[in-house]
């Protein structure tokens, strides 16, 4: 099925519309359905009800009504204007922003679609590789700092706090050139 | 004869039986999705954004990655053309579909594709014959790899490669392997393995996308999971399950073979002689005789039949390869009368009648 809007994609989201004689379903593109809220097209275009994902992902009626509620004061992303709302209803991100928009809702979200799993776990590409290596590096040797304290040979946590400070620098310089999307 | 001609450069590498358990397993695929950090995702750029990004992908890929990549845009293809690309699982109907800013870069060998301006900005596919997962994503990842020296890729500490779509975030791979499963089909147990092995965090669908039915008993098996898992994790564990719908699969074969041999030889000879006689073949019947030959080749109850064109013809028989074919756009019944006369002359007068490669002048 050709989408409502443009006609010239596959519709692929089913928007619920509340209008006076009831809900009815638009069959919209993402693209579309994206659209339709961030640059509101027709005057009379009410606001949309949630459909299928926000079911499939927040279950239970409670969490339904609760982020309904919600709603108003929910984050915006500064970047392409999703509402975490609206993220719920197409089921897509904007942007790559739209992560840090929403980032403490994140993980329920994800630990519906991904088994509970909330973390990632695999490739890093390159540039931050070097950035995450060193911080292990750095917690690594605040451990190996404690347990030297901890066991009073101060002249050898003196050396590991040293070696710590030493490669904060070099994070530090790091993250200068340009490593981070959302540099710390 | 030009046919001839037609179908050689329409046959691309995974369509050559090879790698681990070929009876089986038709192809493997991985994909990953990978976004630039600066920009919308394709759902929400503009039009400027969709040109830059473009712009930036072919510059790295064209120039550092490797020479011998073509690029196509989507909107200066043919409908047909860009369904035949499709059809040869090179790139995917959303694609097709991008009329505007889609592109897509292909390897010479066919082997790699990098869509662009598909949901994210790039989805690298190695597609290979086989049961091949190991090379299918290394060979992926290397592209990745050299890619991302030169692309500020959209990553994320916590979450990993950020995609426009919650269900790739984390790794960003979907690895996918098509498997032909006709005795587990034949004997029902599919439906109880489905369920199963989508507890176990995969998924299994028909090979034409979601919800479809399987034509032809042939199945997609692919990772559900990005988040969490290691790509090494989630290629092992697929190749695990893969690894146990294949036992599943042979086991049952003998079993048909041992208990209803002459059944199952009597339906494999008669879609034999439907596919080599036939003056109608709609696509549903043809998808069903290919499955039935296919089996009969691999229990060699048919001898003189190639494997080869099987792979081929479950690509040729679908309605882009053939209208491309004919050269002109056919009603149903015309794609019916199509499909007969290809698959009578590709039976005929396939690789193992005449030796195309050494023969031809
Ligand atoms: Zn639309
Ligand atoms: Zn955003």
């Amino acid at each position: 099925m050709l989408c409502e809007n443009c006609k010239e994609r596959q519709a692929s989201v089913i928007l619920m519309q509340d209008t006076q004689n009831g809900p009815i379903e638009r069959n919209l593109c993402e693209k579309c359905a994206f659209n339709l809220q961030t640059f509101s097209i027709s005057p009379n275009q009410e606001p949309m009800s949630i459909q299928q994902f926000l079911s499939q992902w927040l279950s239970g009626s409670e969490s339904l009504h609760q982020q309904t509620r919600e709603v108003q004061k929910m984050p915006e992303c500064p970047e392409c204007g999703l509402t975490f709302h609206r993220f719920l209803e197409i089921g897509k991100f904007g942007c790559p922003t739209c992560y840090e928009t929403f980032r403490e809702r994140l993980p329920k979200v994800f630990g519906k679609l991904h088994n509970g799993n909330t973390n990632h776990k695999g490739k890093i590409p390159a540039s931050f590789n070097e950035k995450m290596t060193i911080k292990k590096k750095i917690e690594e040797l605040r451990t190996n700092m404690q347990e030297a304290i901890q066991e009073e040979q101060f002249e050898q946590a003196a050396v590991l706090r040293d070696e710590i400070k030493d490669w904060k620098q070099k994070l530090a310089a790091e993250i200068e050139e340009g490593g981070s999307a959302h540099g710390e | 004869m030009g046919n001839k001609r037609f179908m050689q450069n329409a046959v691309t590498g995974w369509m050559v039986p090879h790698g681990e358990h070929a009876d089986i397993v038709m192809s493997t695929r991985i994909r990953l999705a990978r976004n630039l950090r600066e920009f919308r995702f394709p759902i929400a750029f503009s039009d400027e954004q969709a040109e830059e990004v473009g712009e930036i992908v072919s510059e790295a890929l064209l120039s550092e990655v490797e020479k011998g990549y073509s690029y196509t845009r989507m909107k200066e293809l043919p409908q047909l053309d860009r369904q035949v690309l499709v059809e040869k699982h090179l790139i995917s109907p959303q694609l097709a579909d991008a009329e505007q800013f889609g592109s897509v870069f292909l390897s010479e060998d066919e082997t790699i594709s990098v869509m662009v301006n598909e949901e994210d900005h790039l989805r690298i596919q190695c597609i290979y014959p086989g049961l091949q997962l190991e090379n299918a994503y290394q060979k992926a990842n290397e592209t990745d790899s050299a890619l991302e020296k030169k692309l500020p890729y959209a990553f994320d500490e916590e979450f990993g490669y950020l995609t426009s779509c919650p269900s790739n975030t984390g790794t960003g791979m979907r690895a996918s392997v098509m498997l032909h499963l006709p005795a587990l089909t034949i004997t029902r147990q599919i439906n109880r393995i489905i369920p199963a092995v989508s507890r176990l965090g995969m998924v299994v669908r028909g090979s034409y996308g979601e919800g479809s039915e399987a034509p032809g008993n042939v199945y997609q098996v692919s990772n559900q999971l990005t988040l969490g898992k290691s790509e090494n994790e989630i290629l092992a564990e697929l190749a695990n399950i893969v690894s146990r719908l294949i036992a599943h699969e042979r086991r049952s074969r003998e079993l048909l073979l041992e208990k209803s041999r002459i059944a199952l030889e009597n339906r494999v000879f008669r879609s034999l002689g439907t596919i080599s006689y036939a003056r109608l073949l709609p696509s549903a019947e043809a998808a069903r005789c290919l499955s039935d030959v296919r089996l009969g080749i691999d229990l060699e109850l048919i001898e003189d039949v190639e494997m080869s064109i099987l792979n081929e013809l479950m690509i040729f028989m679908q309605s882009g390869f053939l209208q491309h074919y004919e050269g002109e756009e056919l009603t149903s019944e015309e794609l019916d009368i199509s499909r007969a006369k290809l698959f009578r002359e590709r039976l005929k007068n396939g690789p193992s009648k005449a030796d195309e490669q050494t023969d031809r002048p």
